[in-house]
This record gives C-alpha cells, sequence and structure tokens, in this order.
C-alpha cells in the first residue's frame, strides 16, 4: 500500500464514520453509504480496476472516468444544497414576516401629536 | 395590532424599500395627496427608515433582515389584507412611478374587466428614456417570462402593479429577491386571473438608476427563475 491510498482511505474512512453517526436511521442512506464507501475503497486498493472499468464504457483512462463521475456527484450535491437553502430561506422568511406584521405601526401611532 | 385607521380609504399603496433616502417621504407624501392609504415595508434597512416617515400617517412595517423585494411585498400584501381593501396597489420606493398613472391603472379593475393591471413602460405613446441595455435585457426578460409561464407581456419587470381583492387573495409570492416579479406572471396564469396593461411612464432619475438593477443582477434573477421551477 502505498500513500497516496493510505491518505484516501483514511479520509473515506473518517467521511463514512461522520456521516454513519449522522444517519443511524436511514436504512437507505446507509446502504447507498455503504456501497459507495465500498466501490471508494475497492478503487482505492486496485485503481486498475477503474481502468478496466472505464474500457468497457467507452473512456481511455480510469482516472477520467472518476473524473466524470465526480462531477456528476458535484452537481448533485449543489442541487441538493440548494433545495436545503431555498428551504431555510423560506421558514428564515416566514418568521421574519410574522414579527414584522405582529409589530407593525399604524398612521395613528406615528403622528407625534395624535389626538 | 394597530388600529384600523383609514377604514374608509379603501385603496392600498404597498411601498416596498430598502435604504431609501428622502424620496421615499415625497414618493409617499405624493400618494397621500390623493389620498391612499399606504403600506411601507422596510426591508431590513440600516438604518432603519423610521426616521424619514416618522412625521407621516403611514402603516410601517419592518423586516428584521434582508430578504428582498419579493418577500417585502408579500409581506406588504399580507398586511394589507387585514384592512380589508378594494384594491391594492404596489408603487416602488425610489421615486421613478409617477403618481398620476394610478387611476389608469385602477380602471379596468373598477369597471371589472381585470383581477390584476400590470404597468408597461413599451406601451406608453410618450417616449421615455429607458437606457439601451434596460431595453435590450427587458426585451429578453420577456422571452424567458413566455417560455416559462406562456404569456407574452410587453414589459417583463415593472413595479407598478394593482390588484383587486380576489388576486390579493390568490397571489402567494416565494421568491423574494426580483425573481418575484415573473412569479407574479406564473401566478396570474395559474390562478386564470384576468390582467391587462397599462402604460406608465417611468422616470429614470439618477437616483433610481443606482437603486436599480444591474445586468449581473438580471443573471441571477434568470438563475432564481430555474430553481423555482426545480424546486416547486
Amino acid at each position: 500500500m502505498n500513500g497516496i491510498q493510505l491518505v484516501l482511505l483514511t479520509g473515506v474512512a473518517f467521511i463514512c464514520l461522520f456521516i454513519v453517526i449522522q444517519l443511524k436511521k436511514k436504512l437507505l442512506d446507509l446502504v447507498l453509504l455503504l456501497a459507495l464507501v465500498a466501490a471508494a475503497v475497492l478503487f482505492i486498493l486496485w485503481p486498475d480496476l477503474t481502468t478496466k472499468l472505464a474500457q468497457k464504457l467507452g473512456v481511455d483512462r480510469g482516472s477520467d472516468l472518476v473524473f466524470y463521475i465526480s462531477i456528476l456527484i458535484f452537481w448533485f450535491v449543489v442541487l441538493k444544497l440548494y433545495a436545503r437553502i431555498r428551504q431555510l430561506e423560506k421558514s428564515f422568511t416566514q418568521i421574519i414576516r410574522e414579527d414584522a406584521l405582529k409589530k407593525a405601526s399604524g398612521p395613528s401611532s406615528n403622528e407625534p401629536d395624535s389626538k | 395590532m394597530p388600529e384600523l385607521y383609514h377604514t374608509a380609504a379603501k385603496r392600498v399603496v404597498v411601498i416596498p424599500a430598502y435604504n431609501e433616502s428622502s424620496v421615499l417621504t415625497s414618493v409617499a407624501n405624493s400618494l397621500l395627496e390623493k389620498g391612499y392609504s399606504i403600506i411601507i415595508v422596510d426591508d431590513g434597512s440600516n438604518p432603519s427608515l423610521s426616521s424619514h416617515i416618522q412625521s407621516l400617517p403611514v402603516y410601517y412595517l419592518r423586516h428584521r433582515a434582508n430578504l428582498g423585494q419579493g418577500a417585502a411585498l408579500q409581506t406588504g400584501f399580507d398586511f394589507a389584507k387585514k384592512l380589508n381593501p378594494e384594491l391594492v396597489i404596489s408603487f416602488d420606493a425610489d421615486g421613478q412611478h409617477d403618481v398620476n398613472c394610478i387611476p389608469s391603472l385602477l380602471e379596468p379593475l373598477l369597471r371589472n374587466e381585470a383581477d390584476v393591471v400590470l404597468g408597461s413602460r413599451f406601451l406608453s405613446a410618450e417616449k421615455t428614456n429607458i437606457p439601451f441595455t434596460k431595453k435590450i435585457l427587458l426585451q429578453i426578460a420577456r422571452g424567458v417570462n413566455y417560455l416559462f409561464s406562456g404569456l407574452l407581456l410587453s414589459d417583463a419587470h415593472n413595479g407598478l402593479r394593482a390588484f383587486n381583492r380576489a388576486a390579493l387573495d390568490k397571489i402567494s409570492i416565494t421568491e423574494n429577491r426580483m425573481a418575484h416579479a415573473s412569479e407574479i406572471i406564473f401566478e396570474i396564469k395559474k390562478h386564470g386571473l384576468r390582467f391587462k396593461e397599462i402604460p406608465v411612464l417611468i422616470v429614470y432619475t439618477d437616483y433610481s438608476k443606482k437603486k436599480g438593477q444591474s445586468s449581473w443582477d438580471s443573471i441571477k434573477i434568470l438563475f432564481d427563475l430555474i430553481l423555482h421551477k426545480l424546486f416547486k
């Protein structure tokens, strides 16, 4: 095992641990995660496998295939995050709006010398 | 809850405002002169706008954080419903709208020919001094709105609009920022509201140009629109 494999495997192990703690109850997410982790470990330990798979899919080098898949995953994550941000913004807006409506001041209370 | 002042005046003007100056005061005064009730929604301005409008007989609401013009408008609409208005008008705070355009805007509503009336700067016979890049961007925006909503309007983002009670109750703006202008068109389509475009004059002052949107903003609006459709 060379240096980069050690670094990558340690990274994957930490990410895996973190997510397992987060998702203990969500079975489907956990299964998906374990499949991803297994694939990562497999490809880190036997990098030649990516090249074999790549050639089957019509891509020259294994590292290119990994790169393309990474871009797809990156976009997926970006969209998921945007969806989440929009959701947060919605509740944020609701809270601020309720506050503004509650504290609204009317024409009479604004007039300093109102009768 | 503030007491319901001016309940006789059933025409309510909602003004979303963010970091406005004394122009807001003169806009409010010109509307008050014509007898409209005014709701000013301060969209988290810093410093707060309360000093500008302290002496004015208006309803004043303040967002504690800046959310965007769309959010401010919807807050104003929510508050307007409590006043039980006959008609609601949205009006920009930067002085680019003309108060004298409002009566022609309200006419189709009063004759019950439309639920929503949208101001259009391109229908006006008088030549307005619309900056060139603005003209191009607004044409593109028209096309985008048409693609998304199926309604082709002559103006895409005009802040001067009028709504009757039915439209007020149905339209709900969820786009906090500038994409709300397109969202209003989607809502018109979705709820099958009758709408009409009326020529209005837009006055481009240095102040309103500075407060207005840049070309970069239109990219952000497009992005917000795509997300709006994706994450409905």
